[in-house]
């Protein structure tokens, strides 16, 4: 569930930049994590989480564990490069078979590299089992699932059997930045290789028998032809902070006035 | 029988209305059919809506094809999944293009298509057009070839700053869904014919595994969103619903300009449904959009990115609307609206 594809934490030689690398779970799947971890609180259920990614991805893992995660697991293979999002869910399905049972599997809504929201509704599809996508609220009782989704101007009640597929919508409650596991028992098991495997396993498209023709560029049906920068949209903000707030406005207005876009043409002078 | 080498639309319809990018889905679909020299077929799903097929065919469509039936009253994934794979099964031969809207119901399903089917497709995108394409290859030799009339489609990502165009060439369908309120709708034309085909589908035990139980739905009359020149929109960060006082407040001293709101503050009940900005609200692309008290999540932000000037108020200096605005002031709201008021109505003065 914690995304990896993220470049953030990672050193240009491949190292790990240990005070980027907290950044490195994708923030939509925050959301997936602690609605995982509330279903721990609630039903004493265990929780695994998969990410799929380079070697260093571990640390989102391990990010996972200081928040309460019991096991994970990480799915790192150079054939999986350039996956696009079937390749990433047959992938991501090949490792829930591997892993056996489950009752429930969160992801997060999109990742904010790709933002496709894709990779949830299509590992259910590749599992044949039922979803509910943009879901803020869910309760479980004798192995049905209630959960809330979110529509255009409103919300749906859903009910299902489990095992099921959940996208977790990012206006669900979010994770805390602060670890509420013990960071140390964390650091603890982490230096016993033997409790380390236990908890980390890394395995490889081999070992969950994927087939690499599915995987990778061979099993991606998309691909990205070509790219280009748009306008002024995003980063270009020009932001007013200050001692006062007088002086805030003040600055701009005069960028108002002078910037020619007009502004005061539409005031009810 | 329906042409299958049409440009494929799935309809959406919520009891028993259509929704705005249905209307918007088939003029993609026209522009894109007339490049490659075919027709418009709409997919239209639900229960007792035959009489919408009409309508789909005055916006635009050549062909719709109908399945009607009490399991497809309530959208849920796994009916209406089966429901479009039995018209792709009746068809034969897959559509070159099938096009869904990025909308909740579109980006549950569309997923769930295309992997029963194997075939790519490409999210929330803002433009489409039909062009060639060559695979080099190196690195898949077996997916070598030159394309010719193959689906762009045309998309933000990395956070809206680069646009990609992104291709399927290998299989058809290929699929994509459409962000609400980008591409253009075509004027009504209600002197224009098409074909109707109802089918039916048989719907197994496993389609039936989802159970909604209730959906609520605020389909009030639509504020003038679309058509004003100035939007003042609170969020959350406005604590209490007289906040909106404010917000009115300062939207007053605008020529024609309405108030907007962020989903919080809508599902807090602070406002109606109606002034609703964002993915599953309004598209709005005024001259001057002012949002107080939002953090700029991306839902809010695909519903307002293109606003020719954005000034944003916040107390965060981290919020991420403070990113993507043009202007943006750190600040408490309610110490920042008043004095932006004077000194807008200030200035409007010092012009005259
Ligand atoms: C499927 C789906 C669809 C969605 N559709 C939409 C949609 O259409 N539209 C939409 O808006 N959202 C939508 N959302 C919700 C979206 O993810 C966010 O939850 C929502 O936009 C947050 O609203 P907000 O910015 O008002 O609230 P918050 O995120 O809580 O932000 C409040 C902001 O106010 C600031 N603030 C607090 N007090 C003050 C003060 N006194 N002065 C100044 N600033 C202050 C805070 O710093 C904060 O940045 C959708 C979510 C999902 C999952
Ligand atoms: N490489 C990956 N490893 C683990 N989970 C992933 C990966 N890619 C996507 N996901 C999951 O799928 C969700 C949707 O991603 P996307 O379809 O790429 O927007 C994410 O929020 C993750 O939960």
């Amino acid at each position: 569930m914690p995304d990896t594809s993220s470049k953030a934490g990672v050193n240009p030689d491949g190292t790990i930049d240990r005070a980027r690398a907290k950044r490195m779970l994708n923030p939509f799947d925050r959301y997936a994590l602690q609605k995982a971890l509330e279903i721990k609180r609630d039903s004493g259920a265990e929780v695994t989480c998969v990410a799929m990614g380079p070697p260093p991805a571990v640390e989102v893992l391990i990010e996972a564990f200081e928040h309460g995660a019991d096991y994970g697991i990480l799915l790192t293979d150079k054939r999986l490069a350039a996956s696009d999002t079937l390749a990433t869910a047959y992938a991501l399905h090949k490792v829930v078979h591997y892993l056996g049972d489950f009752d429930v599997i969160l992801t997060g809504l999109q990742t904010t590299d790709g933002d496709t929201a894709q990779v949830g509704p299509q590992i259910a599809e590749r599992l044949n089992i039922p979803q509910i996508t943009y879901c803020e609220h869910l309760s479980i009782s004798d192995r049905i699932l209630n959960g809330q989704r979110i529509v255009e101007g409103g919300n749906q009640e859903i009910e299902v059997h489990l095992p099921v597929l959940i996208t977790v919508a990012n206006s669900a409650t979010p994770l805390d930045y602060k670890r509420f596991a013990d960071v140390a028992a964390v650091k603890e098991f982490l230096r016993h290789p033997e409790e380390r495997d236990k908890r980390i396993r890394t395995v490889s498209l081999d070992t969950i028998g994927a087939n690499p023709n599915r995987t990778g560029l061979l099993g991606s049906p998309t691909v990205v032809g070509k790219t280009w920068k748009i306008g002024d949209v995003g980063g270009s903000c020009i932001v007013f902070k200050g001692e006062s707030i007088e002086r805030e406005v003040d600055e701009l207005m005069e960028r108002l006035r002078t910037d020619g876009r007009g502004v005061e043409e539409l005031i009810n002078a | 029988m329906p042409n299958p080498h049409n440009v494929a639309v799935v309809a959406e319809q919520f009891h028993g209305s259509l929704q705005q990018i249905t209307s918007e889905l088939i003029g993609a679909a026209r522009f894109l059919s007339e490049k490659l020299g075919t027709g418009v077929s709409c997919f239209l799903l639900g229960h007792e809506i035959t009489q919408l097929a009409e309508r789909l065919v005055h916006q635009g469509a050549d062909e719709v094809i109908v399945i009607d039936a009490p399991q497809l009253k309530e959208y849920a994934t796994l009916t209406y999944r089966r429901a479009v794979i039995g018209i792709l099964e009746h068809l034969g031969t897959p559509p070159q293009i099938v096009l869904m809207g990025s909308t909740t119901i579109g980006r549950d399903l569309a997923p769930r298509i295309a992997a029963y089917l194997e075939t790519g497709l490409t999210a929330d995108c803002t433009e489409f057009d039909i062009g060639d394409y060559e695979h080099k290859g190196k690195a898949d030799p077996s997916k070598t070839g030159n394309f010719k009339n193959i689906l762009y489609a045309i998309r933000p990502s990395f956070g809206e700053s680069l646009k990609a165009r992104i291709l399927g060439p290998w299989k058809n369908p290929q699929m994509a869904t459409a962000r609400i309120g980008v591409v253009q709708a075509l004027p009504l034309d209600t002197s224009r014919k098409g074909k109707i085909y109802n089918i039916s589908v048989n719907f197994k035990q496993e389609d039936l595994r989802i159970k909604v139980l209730k959906t609520v739905r605020d389909v009030s009359v639509s504020v003038n969103l679309t058509e004003a020149k100035v939007i003042v929109s609170g969020g959350y960060g406005l604590g209490e619903p007289e906040g909106f006082e404010v917000v009115r407040d300062l939207a007053s001293v605008f020529k024609n300009s309405v108030v907007g709101a962020s989903r919080r503050a809508v599902d807090s009940n602070w406002i109606g449904y109606a002034h609703q900005v964002g993915q599953t609200g309004k598209t709005v692309r005024p001259d001057i959009y002012i949002a107080l008290g939002i953090s700029g999540a991306i839902q809010h932000r695909v519903g307002m990115a293109n606003s020719k000037l954005i000034i944003a108020v916040n107390k965060d200096a981290d919020a991420p609307i403070l990113k993507f605005a043009h202007y943006g002031i750190v600040g408490d709201l309610y110490q920042v609206a008043p004095l932006l008021k004077k000194a807008l109505i200030k200035m409007a003065k010092q012009k005259y």
